[in-house]
């Protein structure tokens, strides 16, 4: 009872909204305002991922691979509330989907999707979903994920323009000259460049390869058990689990392989984050799983 | 199983846009005859008529193996090297590793590219360093720390190195070397990021001394009329060195890093830093000649000795005229591009290579009027 005295009161608190103006229409606001401020001042978030990495490279012993590996810890750590937030979301989309209101809708509107669009958004409200509030925190995420290709680039400094380009990011009490050359070998690899391992004469992109492999097995474990098969969202997830492993296979390929032990490092982290809430469906890696 | 084929055509056409995406690394190459100036620009080393401005042959490197989508192409940012007997040496700086001598005067007309002469592939690093010739021998700095010396005459089309001259001691980092040796006809002097300056003796490729100057030499050594040898690095200093015993002293605090090779004029050395200071610096009275002029950003690129004035390129793009009393105009302003790379003079013209612009070649005139630009086709 006191409990909801309390609750009633923070309520009250709250300052009123102008009609029709929702909290998730507000939170959808301040997420574009997030990114617009982000992607104007996009030099500045390389900047800061720039000397963050310097900063961990200078106490890990002067080792790029772990540099990157714990940045993307460190990343993951400070998103982990946005991702919980996009799982939640994602599973109550999901759920949505079976409601039967939801599938009446779809059936009594197939050949109108002007008032089936109108019925679902009302029933969104009516059930207060945000049919945006998985892809929100994604959404946020991007200017890091963004950032953090030309970071990794100019912080490892291999090579002469992102020596110069590393000159011009660090903060005034950073200094690089006494860093220079700095060391982007990480287990035989050299992270400031695409990467190459001659294998019985032929040229492999191993780190490419396992970006891929990891994203393939990333995507299909993370990939929560669709509630219809044969509907359309089951259908992008499917597509997912195939073009985004191609997609960063040609990432990895063309560009500094520190970029691929970041992706490495995320997959793998992502897979983690996923278990520690119980949410890694093991099935989906089997052939047919989908359908048990 | 339409929306199917369009998704698999857009997955394809996205990898194959991505494929072509590998970032530049370092600005292009530059070098010239009189009548043809090599450039040496991403993925292509072109040959231009100095006359005309036109594409005499491109050159992107000899294809090897299976090669899915071309994600493995061809790097070219190195300054390309002209032997006596007119062969255009071009380092692939991608991770092939590989160096060409091509033939400017035997093309291939169908594919309008130069006949590969020799080639040499067995450095292990990338190719950043210009190599310098001397007599029959070519020695090339590579950026896995050695110098690689190859016999010019020995008829080989497949180059093996006579002697590799190992600079660095750690296989882990080692130095990398990426300014082209000077040499004085006895030694050879190479600079490392490893903060080293090296004195190599020229016939028996013996280390005669190397020296720490606390800061990373991404530019190389100057001799100077004085007999000494003088190395700016990033520890924002300028050293004179002894060239036959390596001792050296710091002659001059700079306001940044010296990125730029010196160069020697008479009884003044010319050379810039990356907060865009321009200096010159007489060895005789040891001393500046006037106070370091700033034109307006980093200066990479070493200065440009004409008869009446000395020209500078900026990272702005813009090309800067000193007097001899140091007064500076802007001379050619640019709309966009930059331009890292040393200009040179050929053919009667100012040749400026820009990054990041719509041309990759600039000619201008000795009154720095535009008289041709090219950009790629």
């Amino acid at each position: 009872m006191k409990n909801t005295n309390i609750q009633t009161q923070a309520q009250a608190q709250r300052p009123e909204l102008p009609q029709g103006f929702s909290r998730e229409t507000l939170k959808t606001v301040a997420v574009i305002a997030i990114l617009v401020l982000a992607f104007t001042n996009f030099s500045e978030v390389i900047n800061f991922l720039v000397n963050v990495l310097i900063i961990i490279y200078q106490y890990v012993g002067e080792s790029f691979g772990i540099a990157i590996i714990l940045l993307t810890i460190l990343i993951r750590l400070v998103t982990w509330p946005l991702n919980a937030q996009q799982m939640k979301g994602a599973k109550a989309m999901q759920e949505f989907q079976s409601d039967k209101e939801w599938l009446a809708i779809q059936k009594k509107y197939e050949k109108n999707a002007e008032k089936k669009n109108q019925e679902m958004m009302r029933l969104y409200r009516e059930r207060g979903i945000n049919p945006f509030g998985s892809c929100l925190p994604t959404l946020i995420q991007f200017p890091i994920l963004f950032a953090l290709i030309p970071s990794i680039t100019y912080a490892i400094g291999s090579t002469p323009l992102s020596i110069l380009k590393l000159s011009s990011s660090l903060y005034p009490f950073q200094d690089v000259a006494a860093l220079v050359p700095l060391n982007s070998k990480f287990l035989g690899f050299d992270l400031g460049l695409p990467e190459r391992t001659l294998i019985l004469g032929l040229s492999i992109p191993v780190l490419a390869l396992t970006v891929a492999l990891t994203t393939y097995v990333q995507t299909k474990l993370t990939m929560p058990a669709a509630a219809n098969p044969n509907d359309q969202s089951a259908a992008t997830m499917k597509m997912m689990s195939i073009y985004m492993p191609i997609m960063l296979y040609f990432f990895s390929v063309n560009y500094a392989s520190g970029l691929s032990v970041y992706f490495v490092a995320s997959n793998i982290l992502s897979i983690v984050q996923y278990a520690l809430m119980g949410k890694v469906n093991w099935r989906n890696l089997l052939p047919g799983g989908q359908k048990k | 199983m339409r929306k199917k084929l369009l998704f698999i055509s857009i997955v394809l056409l996205a990898a194959v846009l991505l494929s072509g995406c590998t970032g530049a690394i370092a600005w292009p190459g530059l070098a010239a005859t009189d009548e043809t100036a090599y450039l040496a620009n991403t993925n292509t080393v072109y040959a231009i008529d100095l006359k005309t401005g036109r594409e005499l042959w491109s050159f992107s490197g000899v294809s090897s193996g299976f090669n899915l989508f071309n994600t493995n192409p061809s790097l070219f940012v190195t300054t390309p090297v002209i032997t006596e007997d007119g062969l255009v040496i071009i380092l692939d700086s991608s991770n092939k590793h590989v160096m060409y001598a091509v033939d400017p005067n035997d093309i291939n007309t169908e594919e309008k590219t130069p006949n590969v002469e020799w080639q040499f592939t067995e450095a292990g690093g990338l190719w950043i360093a210009p190599p310098l010739i001397v007599g029959n021998r070519l020695f090339a700095p590579n950026s896995d720390g050695k110098v690689y010396v190859l016999d010019l005459q020995d008829g080989k089309t497949e180059k093996q190195a006579i002697e590799v001259i190992q600079l660095s001691d750690s296989n882990e980092e080692p130095g990398r070397l990426w300014a082209q040796p000077v040499s004085d006809g006895e030694r050879i002097f190479v600079t490392s990021l490893d903060h080293s300056v090296f004195a190599i003796d020229i016939e028996s490729y013996k280390i005669l001394w190397d020296q720490d100057l606390g800061g990373a030499i991404p530019g190389g050594a100057a001799l100077g009329s004085d007999g000494n040898l003088y190395v700016g690095s990033l520890a924002k200093q300028l050293e004179r060195f002894d060239p036959a015993t390596g001792d050296h002293t710091p002659v001059l605090d700079t306001n940044g890093w010296i990125w730029g090779t010196p160069i020697a004029d008479g009884d003044n050395l010319y050379f810039s830093d990356i907060e865009g200071y321009f200096y010159s610096y007489n060895t005789k009275e040891q001393k500046l000649n006037w106070e370091p002029v700033k034109p307006d950003s980093a200066i990479t690129a070493s200065p440009l000795l004409l008869d009446d004035r000395i020209l500078l390129a900026t990272e702005s793009g813009d090309i800067f005229s000193v007097d001899a009393e140091g007064r500076i105009v802007t001379w050619y302003d640019v709309s966009d591009g930059k331009a890292y790379t040393t200009p040179i003079f050929a053919g009667g013209h100012v040749l400026v290579a820009y990054l990041e612009s719509d041309y990759y070649l600039v000619a201008l005139d000795e009154e720095g009027h535009q008289a041709w630009t090219f950009s790629g086709n």
